[in-house]
């Protein structure tokens, strides 16, 4: 067995969906999820004779956005469109419009962070828009070809990444942390199953600790992250296996079976076809001025990687915390929002979010910001247990009803005397009672001092949770002792 | 009491205005005169008639109110409320059968309006029908259209130029007061010059291609046929100006045509020496010339000026166009509209799952296209293809800028550009269909300005020894329409070549 170590070198061509209104040169809804077939189409989209493409002035504005997230050295002040010539049943037009030698963007780079605590920088070599193609599937009962076009015409963002990655779980990374920073920047919804994020990536190994580039294979077709890396970590070993039985890797197209876990050939790269782009004459080059590029550039966020360190530096959160709250951008918004309202000790405020907040957003399927409990809710909800008025258990009662009524915390704690019982007198005569209903235990407590906890647990239920337990605790071990 | 198909349509105009015609009266004269005699000319690939009726009746009750004086607005009618118009079927009018001579679209309903169309209609004209024209506009004489030649009025053994032929000869033969062509390398101009008619070929992007069927997307521009400039002014003001769907449309406006200003007096007129070559008909060159000279007499200052890149103009138009054109025709698959012919009809036994379509592709499309647009297919895929696109398309981008610069520099020197439309009058049918090289050469003296994307007018100025029109091209610079239709129109005042018509 030789002891020769592969180096994967892997790199991903992504294409993502935006989520503009309208699809990129037409008016028709850009979203079609759930629409009936050839819904959402028009002449342009469906390349009626005479039909015009018009640019979509959103789509450059979000491929602007997107640019400069990925620290694009050049976004080109002027860009252009070009036609990609090919016969397919879902191109109407017979040619794509696209971007091909002169893209909105290029020289990017990207960090990824690794579960081992190192970041990849991960080099973006350019980003282009386009439009996509329909969708055609047969139908064998009839015997027939079917075609969708609703599909036809929505905007793509197709990034193309330096083959910088090292593993299948580093490819996996990425598209994680692209998938957040797409959703942070809203550019697209990102959801992999609705193919918002399509991915093709190119494998190739070479041996550990050189820097040359063998041939590699284009796996095509990998729709969700898991797939990405068992398809990528499958080919990595059929690779592996092939360059140790002293044969070479053929610079193949590969297709991801999802269902078998198998990689099938579609065709050798030898074959490929000659697209004879040309410059798309019925668009205008793509003219973003500094004052256009200015105005789309005040919208871009802090990113989510600065919001994290931010979040360490100024909240002084453990790396966890600032990990789980930068997630997304709106439970980090909601978290600063409620941070600065409360004005005490940020990690309350982190505990809270990390627990209720993120139930909440998950049993609504809403974002933070979405929520019907807002951030201020939430700083006078922590605000009244800190100051003791109500216990814990009666704060996350009072969630939902703040949640349904729309009325402060407060101003239901008034309402419903939910405040938390602090009294001495009120306290002894509650631990009375328990002590007075139940002689066996008061019996067993004396062998076994641990019953104190079933004691106070008694006079919470009597108080409906609203006693104060330390100071009932305190009691009851007085009267105990009697 | 002449014949109302007779009258310009400015005539016409006038007369619904004043009431002394309906336009339910004109547009019957023109349906008359179509059904009379169309079957000889061949100029209309369909006639809407119930459109045409309904439109017309539309305006008389529009024109009865504006007399009346109880519109709204007061204000005078467009010029083309209820006047008849043809259209060349290269332009999409919703609801009825759009098929630029092609036997690919054979029956394709269009689902929508061209911008240029959708505004005749609101200025309130009548479409009488769709005319004629070389498939896809690819032609210089409607030879090539997949459906029928279209004669010459002025002889009906002669081609009426192309690939407009069809718009030409209704006008010329008094079928229609005026018709919309598209040129793409002097398809509205020389189409005029053969039938002894004004022809405008706009700026390009002056008016929007949003309906037009594309050949040459970045040449193609739309533009008026008629029989006086006066009337091409009428055509120009109500189809120019900027549309939103278009995104190559020009955002400038279009202000008024001011005719009453025509005049000529300090013009600079520049002759370029390029245009008068050995093969020009001698009739031709010497009609032109006597038209410059028409216009020092006028007033205006002649020039001579060089065009240098002129004779480059012929292989970059024949390698951009051609290119746009293989592109532009993908589309016709037979997948979404046309008669779209199966594999089984294709005699295709199945196989492979994209065999079928392919046959399916192959057999719509070898028997879909005539011949001529498979030569420009093919020759515009390889001038595209890797390896070749640096020697071609990307070599004849450059010489086109060269192009464009001569014109820059002249317009510098002169306001207007005088020269021949054509090296020749109407040639006869099936003279050049064997040597489409001979037919590329009747364009040499329009392709330079389609290339530049300026404006051109062709506009009567002679007959040669066997009774045949001879235009003269007046280019201008782009936007320069109306500069030109003014000088078209001072000639045309000083000249009656516009005013005879042909024997039919
Ligand atoms: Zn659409």
């Amino acid at each position: 067995m030789s002891a020769i170590a592969y180096e994967p070198v892997v790199g991903l061509e992504i294409h993502i969906q935006l989520n503009t209104q309208s699809k990129v040169f037409c008016a028709c809804p850009a979203d079609s999820w759930g629409a009936p077939p050839n819904t959402h189409i028009c002449p342009v989209c469906t390349g009626q004779p005479g039909a015009l493409p018009v640019l979509n002035r959103a789509v450059v504005e979000k491929a602007v956005l997107l640019a400069a997230a990925v620290h694009c050295q050049e976004i080109q002040a002027r860009s252009f469109f070009d036609r990609k010539n090919y016969f397919y049943p879902d191109l109407p037009k017979g040619y794509q419009i696209t971007q091909y030698d002169q893209p909105i963007g290029r020289r990017g780079w990207f960090e990824v962070p690794l579960p081992d605590g190192q970041t990849r920088r991960l080099t973006i070599h350019k980003m282009h828009m386009e439009e996509d193609a329909g969708k055609t599937k047969n139908d064998p009962a009839r015997g027939a070809r079917l075609i969708d076009m609703n599909r036809c015409g929505v905007p793509l963002i197709e990034m193309v990444t330096a083959p910088g990655l090292r593993s299948a779980g580093e490819a996996a990374q990425f598209l994680i942390r692209l998938r957040q920073l797409l959703r942070w920047l809203d550019v697209s919804d990102a959801n992999m199953e609705r193919a918002h994020l399509r991915c093709d990536a190119n494998v190739s190994i070479r041996a550990a600790g050189t820097t040359g580039l063998n041939p590699k294979t284009e796996i095509k077709n990998v729709n969700s992250i898991e797939a990405v890396r068992d398809a990528i970590e499958t080919e990595l070993g059929r690779q592996a296996r092939e360059v140790s039985a002293g044969r070479r890797v053929e610079a193949w197209t590969l297709e991801w079976d999802e269902d078998s876990q198998t990689l099938h050939k579609m065709r050798s790269k030898e074959t490929e076809a000659d697209y004879r782009y040309f410059r798309e004459p019925d668009l205008l080059p793509v003219e973003v001025a500094d004052a256009w590029r200015e105005a789309i550039l005040q919208r871009l966020p802090e990113l989510p990687l600065e919001r994290r360190a931010r979040f360490i530096e100024a909240y002084r959160l453990p790396a966890y915390d600032a990990t789980i709250l930068t997630e997304e951008r709106s439970l980090s918004d909601y978290f600063e929002a409620a941070s600065a309202a409360f004005g005490g000790e940020p990690k309350i405020i982190a505990n809270w979010v990390q627990n209720e907040i993120l139930r909440l957003t998950k049993e609504q399927n809403s974002p933070a910001g979405g929520l019907a409990f807002t951030a201020a809710h939430l700083a006078e909800l922590v605000g009244l247990v800190e100051d003791k008025v109500i216990t814990r258990q009666t704060a996350v009662g009072l969630i939902s009803q703040v949640a349904e009524s729309g009325r402060a915390p407060r101003a239901l704690v008034e309402a419903q005397g939910l405040a938390q019982i602090s009294s001495d007198d009120a306290l002894r005569a509650l631990a009375r009672e328990v002590i007075a209903e139940s002689p066996e235990q008061v019996q067993a407590y004396r062998a076994k001092p641990a019953l104190l906890n079933w004691f106070v647990g008694q006079v919470m239920r009597k108080s409906k949770g609203k006693a104060n337990a330390p100071l009932a605790e305190k009691i009851l071990t007085d009267l105990l002792a009697e | 009491m002449t014949d109302l198909t007779d009258l310009t349509l400015h005539q016409a105009a006038a007369s619904l205005r004043a009431g002394e015609v309906s336009s339910r009266e004109l547009t019957e004269a023109c349906l008359d005169r179509l059904a009379a005699v169309d079957p000889r000319l061949r100029s209309f690939l369909s006639v809407t008639a119930d459109l045409a009726r309904t439109a017309a009746e539309a305006a008389d009750r529009q024109l009865a109110a504006w007399r009346r004086g109880t519109t709204t607005a007061g204000q005078s009618p467009s010029p083309l409320l209820g006047v008849p118009l043809a259209i060349k079927d290269v332009l999409c009018l919703r609801g009825t059968v759009t098929t630029a001579g092609s036997r690919i679209l054979e029956g394709f309903v269009a689902p929508y309006s061209a911008t240029a169309v959708e505004r005749l209609l609101v200025a309130g004209a009548v479409i009488l029908g769709k005319t004629n024209c070389d498939e896809f506009a690819m032609g210089s004489s409607t030879e090539n259209s997949g459906y029928d030649v279209t004669h010459n009025p002025w002889d009906l053994a002669r081609v009426p130029g192309g690939s407009s032929g069809g718009s030409a000869a209704a006008v010329a033969a008094r079928l229609t007061f005026g018709a919309l062509g598209s040129d793409t390398g002097g398809s509205i101009r020389q189409p005029a010059a053969y039938c002894g008619l004004a022809g405008l070929k706009t700026s390009y992007g002056r008016v929007s291609r949003y309906g037009l069927i594309a050949y040459g997307s970045s040449l193609d521009s739309i533009g008026p046929l008629a029989r006086s400039v006066a009337d091409l002014a009428a055509l120009f003001s109500a189809t120019a100006g900027h549309d939103p769907r278009d995104a190559t449309s020009l955002p400038a406006p279009v202000p008024p045509v001011d005719l009453a200003a025509a005049d000529v007096t300090g013009l600079r007129v520049g002759v370029p020496k390029e245009y008068f070559v050995a093969g020009i008909q001698p009739e031709v060159e010497a009609a032109v010339r006597a038209a410059v000279v028409r216009l020092a007499e006028l007033g205006a200052q002649v020039v001579e000026i060089s065009l240098p890149h002129t004779e480059y103009a012929l292989p970059v138009y024949y390698l951009i166009a051609p290119a746009e054109a293989s592109a532009n025709l993908a589309r016709f698959d037979g997948v979404r509209y046309g008669p779209g012919i199966t594999a089984a009809e294709a005699g295709h036994n199945g196989g492979t799952s994209a065999a079928p379509l392919w046959a399916r592709y192959e057999a719509t499309r070898g028997t879909g296209f005539g011949p001529e647009v498979k030569r420009r297919i093919m020759l515009g895929t390889y001038a595209l293809s890797a390896g070749y696109y640096d020697a071609y398309y990307g070599q004849a981008q450059k010489v086109r800028t060269l192009i464009r610069r001569d014109f820059d520099l002249a317009f510098q020197q002169v306001d207007v550009i005088a020269c021949p439309v054509a090296p020749t009058t109407a040639f006869r049918i099936g003279e050049k269909t064997d040597d489409p090289l001979a037919m590329y050469l009747e364009d040499i003296f329009t392709l330079p300005a389609s290339l530049a994307g300026i404006c051109g007018l062709s506009v009567p100025c002679g007959f040669d020894a066997q009774g045949l029109p001879i235009g003269v091209q007046l280019l201008g610079p782009a936007l320069g329409e109306d500069r030109l239709l003014r000088v078209g129109h001072a000639y045309e005042q000083a000249t009656d070549w516009h005013t005879r018509r042909p024997p039919l």
